[in-house]
């Protein structure tokens, strides 16, 4: 043919043994030759999503808004005991479930992301991480809608946020190399058992309640205060929120050492997934 | 890869757990082993575990065009994943030039609730085009799938021929370097066949490498160069496109033999009765008054006089039958019919028509033969039935369908290609003649 010469694909079975930074410079190709897809696919399921429904676009804004009414609710009957804070209930949640939020969603969207794209999977040679990946777009969309959802609420109480506002995306970060890393495990493992992603997601949903979500870290309880104390999730949840709101960081370390695990994972999830992708297809 | 190469597959073989359960745990072996970062070894069958493709090589070059057929379960459909990156090989390794379509991707990703033309987007994007390329296609899909008037309909008001249409259209004019077909050519009406076949022949003139994996003959002899004949996982035929329609209908031949063993008793390549004793009834298969019953009937091969079910075309057949005549008869009438696989009785054999007269037959037992010279059964599944009867009595005396079947297979002389539901060749002879050079008519 007239074009210039093209690239020729290699199939074959995995010979020898691959390092972890191997696998992240393929995952990187790979996502970067995927992207037209995870962008039509992140449209497609956008769009669908939106047609057909009587509120349209503000459905981004209901949902989180009945998830803080719910806390907020809690908390007024006095059935929580958040602790003591300086800030409004109200901001204080929703700054925890929207970062919580943003782990769980990762991880439930990651970790399904192979199940729900089988179709694609077994019809079309996109690459697979790019497909497990789709799902996130979204994830990332809708956490980026909360910020400015977060925005609208500071200024409701008419209280500024902290100059690390400025870069609060980037310093949820850590939770969501987390998410992906945990997910791309559950991707690949859910391929060959399904009820482990369900499970996961929902100990997930119980390690909630070890986490500074919707009270604060220093809480008096002595069974779940060295729990709290121990448990990662604390500091990448506590520390971007005291930054926005207060421009404190509790912990320089915890959040550092937490920071390190959420990318060793995110490493480790990446270079799991592409050890074992090859035994994937056949099993969907 | 040397230039001109399209597709170099090696030696490919990929294998597959048979249940589901067996497949769950040699799964969680084997990720457990490649995360370990251990050897899995590849080239053993485990308990329990097939091969659906084996020691697959064949060389595509630009602008050529395999066909691969078999029949169902052969490991045709499993090759083509293979070959589009799906799976990953066991053992051995494919080398593929240039962008792959595959037409197995037709109608990819669509999204009910978009538009036909939001899903040209979606499926391109999933086929390897750009935004900017598909921006230069679109115009042309929606032309080549006829969709017009409803390319703004979300689609799943579409009918399923606008949606494999517009699948097929979006692959076809990505232009791809490899299309990957699998039994996609029967989109569509006639017409929109007729272009299909029109453009799949056009990219081949320019290039495209192509692989067809079909049932039809028909769909593989007007596209396809060469052909694999897949059996198994192995490949049984590498040739010319009739050897592999060939092998692949005479394959199908002794399935259709075969399959139906399963429902009626173990062994059908030749008839028998157990047992002397006729209760005089109507039964399914067999009946009649039981005076006269056929203990046996089977084929043999005309020459060696073997017992036989697969007979070459125009091969003559014997068969050979024994019976027991329980009460003297008169008049005696023996006949066989013979049924196809989609007609009943395409001929008969009788035995006053044949010109052998049986006026009285005492009691005993006989052997009958009956051979056949030069039958001129196209290849194919058949079935042999029997009567048996008298002139004056007008109820069978006995009779057996279904008693014994036999296979016609192609023969290597001539390429009989023209209809498989065709069951009788007639030797003839073809010849044209100009008339004249114009047609009158059309002067006008």
């Amino acid at each position: 043919m007239s074009n210039p010469p093209q690239s020729v694909r290699i199939y074959s079975p995995r010979r020898k043994l691959q390092t972890p930074f191997r696998s992240v410079a393929m995952a990187w190709d790979e996502i970067y030759l995927s992207r037209n897809v995870i962008w039509q696919l992140f449209t497609r399921d956008f769009i669908a999503n939106l047609r057909q429904k009587i509120f349209g676009y503000l459905w981004i804004f209901i949902t989180p808004l009945l998830g803080i009414a719910s806390f907020v609710f809690l908390n007024y009957a006095g059935v929580l005991n958040p602790g003591v804070m300086d800030l409004p209930y109200p901001l204080f949640v929703y700054i925890g479930t929207s970062l919580w939020a943003l782990l769980t969603t990762t991880v439930a969207s990651v970790g399904n992301g192979l199940i729900a794209n089988s179709d694609l999977i077994i019809r079309t040679n996109t690459p697979k991480i790019g497909l497990t990946l789709t799902g996130l777009a979204g994830v990332v969309y809708n956490y980026l809608v909360g910020v400015i959802m977060l925005l609208l609420i500071f200024l409701a109480y008419r209280i500024s946020p902290s100059p690390w506002m400025l870069i609060y995306p980037l310093l949820s970060l850590p939770i969501l190399a987390l998410g992906v890393g945990i997910g791309l495990v559950l991707a690949v493992v859910g391929t060959v058992a399904r009820d482990v992603a369900p499970i996961v997601v929902s100990v997930l949903g119980l390690l909630m309640y070890a986490t500074p979500v919707v009270f604060t870290s220093d809480l008096s309880n002595p069974v779940l205060r060295p729990i709290i104390a121990a448990n990662p999730l604390t500091y990448l949840i506590d520390t971007p929120r005291s930054l926005v709101t207060s421009g404190i960081i509790p912990s320089p370390m915890g959040f550092c050492l937490s920071s390190i695990l959420a990318f060793a994972v995110l490493l480790l999830g990446i270079h799991a997934f592409y050890l074992v992708q090859d035994k994937v297809a056949e099993r969907l | 890869m040397e230039s001109g190469v399209s597709i170099l597959a090696d030696n490919v073989s990929k294998k597959f757990g048979l249940s589901l359960r067996q497949s769950l745990k040699y799964g969680l072996k084997d990720m457990t082993q490649a995360f370990l970062g251990r050897p899995v070894h590849n080239n053993l069958l485990r308990v329990g575990e097939f091969w659906a493709v084996r020691d697959v090589s064949f060389v595509l070059r630009e602008g050529e065009s395999l066909g691969i057929m078999g029949v169902n379960g052969s490991g045709k459909s499993t090759l083509l994943r293979i070959l589009n990156g799906v799976y990953a090989p066991d053992t051995g390794d494919i080398r593929i030039r240039g962008r792959v379509a595959a037409l197995i991707a037709a109608g990819a990703g669509f999204a009910p609730m978009l538009s036909g033309r939001e899903n040209i987007y979606i499926n391109g994007s999933l086929l390897g085009l750009t935004r900017r390329e598909i921006d230069r296609l679109v115009d042309n899909i929606i032309d080549f799938s006829e969709l017009e008037q409803f390319i703004d309909l979300p689609v799943r008001n579409y009918s399923s021929g606008m949606f494999v249409r517009l699948g097929f259209a979006i692959a076809a004019l990505s232009r791809p370097d490899v299309l990957l077909m699998d039994e996609v050519l029967a989109v569509g009406d006639l017409n929109f066949q007729k272009k299909c076949f029109d453009h799949i022949l056009r990219l081949k003139r320019e290039g495209t490498a192509i692989i067809l994996v079909s049932h039809s003959p028909g769909a593989i002899w007007s596209v396809c160069d060469r052909g694999l004949f897949i059996d198994h996982g192995e490949v049984r035929v590498d040739g010319t496109v009739e050897d592999v329609i060939r092998s692949y209908e005479d394959q199908n031949s002794r399935n259709a033999f075969s399959g139906n063993r399963l429902s009626d008793r173990d062994d059908l390549s030749e008839g028998s009765i157990q047992t002397d004793s006729f209760s005089s009834n109507y039964g399914h298969e067999r009946g009649g008054t039981g005076e006269v019953i056929c203990r046996s009937i089977r084929f043999l091969n005309g020459f060696q006089s073997d017992r036989c079910t697969e007979f070459d075309f125009k091969e003559s057949m014997l068969i050979e039958s024994e019976l027991v005549v329980k009460a003297p008869q008169e008049n005696l009438l023996l006949r066989f019919t013979v049924d196809a696989m989609h007609y009943r009785f395409i001929a008969t054999l009788d035995s006053l028509e044949q010109g052998l007269e049986l006026p009285f037959i005492p009691v005993g037992v006989y052997r009958l033969q009956v051979r056949v010279r030069s039958p001129n059964f196209r290849p194919g599944a058949y079935v042999l039935n029997m009567g048996i009867s008298t002139k004056s009595v007008g109820v069978h005396l006995f009779y057996w369908f279904g008693a014994v079947r036999f296979v016609v297979m192609h023969p290597h002389s001539s390429f009989l290609y023209s209809d498989s539901n065709a069951v009788m060749h007639l030797d003839s002879e073809f010849t044209l003649q100009e008339l004249s050079a114009m047609i009158p008519d059309q002067v006008s």
